[in-house]
């Protein structure tokens, strides 16, 4: 157990709106929405805290948002620009401690225990970085302290914005304790309706549910919850620098079941995915499909491939295969398609069944979008209806930052499954589709 | 059994059976050692059943007998004694007294007629071959051998006796040794894959002399028996098709470099204390003809590095990159002052080779990396 709230969470303020509201003094004090136009599909990214006040929030249809806030400014994702930003920011953590999680675009975990002696306690370290954030940035954060990752992130979105919240060591129960359950981690929709069941409201009544009955409910979930209501973690500040995947989605503009439309989107896709991977000099182990239907329920489906790639077509037949049993009879909204398992750079195999060929028309593919742009060269298959666009979001820039999958915005502005992130889930956690996200 | 043995010369025959010994086994006998009066000597014979190894320790017998006692012991035991005469006498059936000076043991053994038989030498050799030329060749290529059993093939060594020819090839997916060395006496050709493991042993066997060894292929080529005066080491092969690999070997290139091998690998070493952060891998980068060098080059997270070799180079300029691990393997492990390396570009596999011209030939296949 730690004796200082040596864990910080550090989150960006409404991160995106922040940033266009920072450029643009004309949008200061002004409801914006990031995501996209008012009349598109696909959701809202971020609201800043004016068009919160309409009722506005991420993950909401844009329309919806149009339908509540008439008057807010939509504007588009510009994610080049937010990833700048985010790097920025980074760097300035990175200034305290070396152990700098980053677990999203906006938020990160720092563990500032071996920093006391050159900074101060926590409280007086979270202080200073708001202060050196706001100056070089004009950009604010919410900081959380506490002894462990849970209850920090907790902390940090409670008092938003601009908010530091510092848990004391042997308060974390009783910190937790009042607060809804639907703050706690892994605690999403399905969870909150088996728990209001046993009359569950707060973390409290939570932490007063004897194990028995919520490992019955829940299984192994349940006996994680037992401990977290209490505010127990045993999770580590684990920086990485390693990109963890890499996922392409694509909302299409009419629901869909024509399986033409959906197999060539796939397709589509999965040239973005390779072209990425192979930007980044990688290859990937699994191959992940995700489908949204019109009803919003969501489906995903993996598989280890037999030996990891960078090349389209592996990718594109799992998918296929992967996909085939979840569209059937659905009408289609989204599909995505990620990369998972990325290995370091191929060694090249002496007796490999792999034709190297593959690769160099995949390469010579890749030089010739660089050269002309990435429209220059197109699969017949793709010719024709707009589809699904591999180009759409530059797959030929390397892989950087960390865990690209999951911090950069998705394609679509539709991300909801993106955006509901468990803090610290570096692959650890599963990312409840139902949590509500706090960009 | 009744016998007497110099110390020195049972320790060292303990010291090469055991090698053969199986630590882990179902069959408790193979844990042990079978002592044989044989041919005016004593026969210390030890197996793991994929090899097996009897040495003939000098000694004068009184009468014939045979035990087998644990292995492990037995050499511990032997080899803390004085270097004196030791008595050996089996007692009570099962077990082995020995004397030796003021100490007495009695050790408690298992039945002879328990140990599994191994063949032995006796018939005609199918080839014979220089043991200092076999030993260096073994040293310079077994390595190259896989040691996972996903291709359970590429764990053994493929033997190719043609002529007066012999041709050892070892191989893993990234990378392949390949030599050719004289035998002293023609066959017809025959291609064996014996486990690199058995070769390993063998080279320990083997000394730094012309005197030949011989090598007998059983009839079912199932087994090859390797004989040099003293000892005897039997190996089970391994069954299946070796890769092609001729089809793998370039044929051309166009990059010939020729460097110091300690240079090179004094180079790979340090940037491999750099690679060693992430994926392992060094590049080399080939000056252009008329600039006379190699950079070994490293880049991970913890930092990088690089270092300049002194080289002459023909035909183009161009990086290449490496798992360090192969590319210290074969630095290390082939006895050469220079090597020639010959390579086409990135993404072909590299050749290296001693600068003498002697037969050897190493392929590793290179990294991808992000250009």
């Amino acid at each position: 157990m730690r004796t200082s709230p040596t864990i910080l969470h550090v989150d960006l303020d409404a991160f995106f709106a922040a940033v266009e509201q920072r450029d643009r003094p004309e949008l200061r004090g002004r409801p914006v929405i990031v995501g996209g136009d008012s009349r598109a599909r696909g959701v809202v990214s971020t609201a800043s805290y004016e068009a919160r006040a309409f009722g506005v929030h991420s993950a909401m249809p844009l329309r919806t948002a149009a339908g509540l806030c008439p008057d807010g400014v939509f504007l588009p994702v510009d994610g080049a620009k937010y990833r700048r930003e985010s790097r920025r920011v980074m760097e300035i953590l990175g200034r305290y401690t070396p152990l700098v999680e980053q677990v999203s675009i906006d938020e990160a975990f720092l563990d500032v225990a071996g920093s006391e002696k050159l900074f101060g306690p926590p409280a007086e370290i979270a202080r200073r970085l708001k202060a050196e954030v706001r100056d070089e940035t004009g950009l604010t954060v919410s900081v959380g302290a506490a002894t462990t990752k849970l209850v920090a992130k907790v902390a940090s979105d409670l008092r938003k914005p601009d908010g530091l919240v510092v848990v004391a060591p042997g308060t974390e129960a009783a910190f937790l304790a009042p607060l809804a359950i639907r703050r706690l981690w892994g605690v999403g929709e399905q969870t909150r309706l088996i728990l209001a069941e046993h009359g569950v409201r707060t973390i409290g009544d939570l932490a007063a549910l004897p194990l028995d009955v919520l490992v019955r409910r829940l299984g192994a979930h349940g006996a994680a919850l037992h401990d977290r209501a209490r505010g127990i973690d045993p999770s580590l500040v684990t920086p990485e620098t390693a990109a963890k995947s890499v996922s392409h989605e694509h909302t299409f503009d009419v629901d869909t079941a024509d399986p033409e439309v959906i197999e060539r989107t796939l397709l589509a896709l999965a040239e973005g995915v390779a072209a990425r991977l192979r930007a980044g000099g990688v290859r990937a182990s699994t191959v992940q499909v995700k489908v949204r239907d019109s009803a919003f329920h969501t489906s995903t489906r993996q598989r280890t491939l037999p030996e990891p790639t960078d090349l389209a077509d592996p990718i594109f037949r799992t998918a296929l295969d992967l996909a085939r049993p979840e569209v059937r009879g659905r009408r289609v909204r989204l599909l995505g398609v990620g990369a998972h398992g990325l290995g370091e750079p191929a060694q090249l195999d002496l007796f490999g069944e792999e034709d190297p060929r593959r690769h160099r028309a995949a390469e010579a593919q890749d030089a010739i979008r660089r050269k002309y742009g990435t429209h220059a060269l197109t699969r017949a298959r793709l010719l024709g209806d707009p589809l699904a666009d591999p180009g759409g979001r530059d797959p030929l820039q390397p892989l950087e930052g960390r865990r690209v999958g999951r911090a950069l915005p998705a394609g679509g502005p539709d991300d909801r499954g993106r955006a509901g992130r468990p803090p610290g889930a570096g692959g650890r956690t599963p990312a409840p589709d139902d949590d509500p996200p706090t960009p | 059994m009744n016998l007497s043995v110099i110390q020195e010369n049972l320790a060292r025959g303990l010291s090469v059976v055991s090698h053969a010994v199986s630590s882990r086994s179902t069959l408790p006998v193979l844990a042990n050692v079978l002592l044989r009066t044989e041919d005016a000597g004593l026969k210390l014979t030890a197996t793991n059943l994929e090899i097996g190894i009897t040495y003939w320790v000098p000694g004068k017998i009184e009468t014939d007998g045979a035990i087998t006692v644990p292995a492990r012991l037995l050499t511990d035991v032997v080899n803390s004694l004085p270097n004196e005469r030791i008595d050996l006498e089996l007692s009570g059936g099962d077990r082995l007294h020995l004397r030796c000076g003021r100490y007495e043991t009695h050790l408690r053994g298992i039945d002879a007629d328990e140990f599994p038989a191994i063949a032995a030498a006796g018939e005609r050799p199918t080839t014979r071959v220089s043991q200092k030329v076999l030993k260096r060749a073994l040293s310079e290529i077994a390595f190259a051998a896989a040691s996972d059993e996903a291709r359970p093939i590429l764990t053994g060594v493929l033997t190719r006796l043609e002529g007066d020819r012999i041709t050892l090839a070892a191989a893993d997916n990234y990378r392949i040794a390949i030599t050719t060395i004289p035998g002293l006496d023609a066959v017809e050709e025959t291609s064996v894959v014996v486990p690199a493991r058995s070769y390993a042993e063998l080279a320990r066997v083997l000394v730094d002399t012309d005197d030949p060894i011989e090598i007998i292929l059983s009839a079912q080529k199932s087994q090859v028996l390797f004989h040099v005066e003293g000892v005897d080491l039997v190996s089970r092969l391994i069954e299946g098709q070796f890769p092609n690999y001729q089809q793998v070997l370039p044929t051309s290139h166009a990059t010939r470099v020729e460097l110091d091998r300690e240079d090179l690998l004094k180079a790979v070493r340090l940037a491999a204390y750099i690679a060693s952060a992430s994926a392992n891998i060094v590049k080399l980068q080939v000056a252009p003809e008329g600039a006379p060098q190699v950079t070994v080059a490293a880049a991970a997270d913890v930092g990088d590095h690089q270092g300049v070799v002194d080289a002459t180079v023909e035909g183009d300029g161009t990086t290449i990159a490496f798992n360090a691990k192969y590319l210290g393997d074969v630095l290390q492990n082939v006895d050469a002052d220079r090597f020639v390396i010959e390579l086409n570009g990135p993404l072909s596999p590299g050749v290296f080779r001693p600068a003498d011209g002697r037969d050897y030939t190493h392929v590793v296949m290179p990294v991808r990396t992000a250009s």
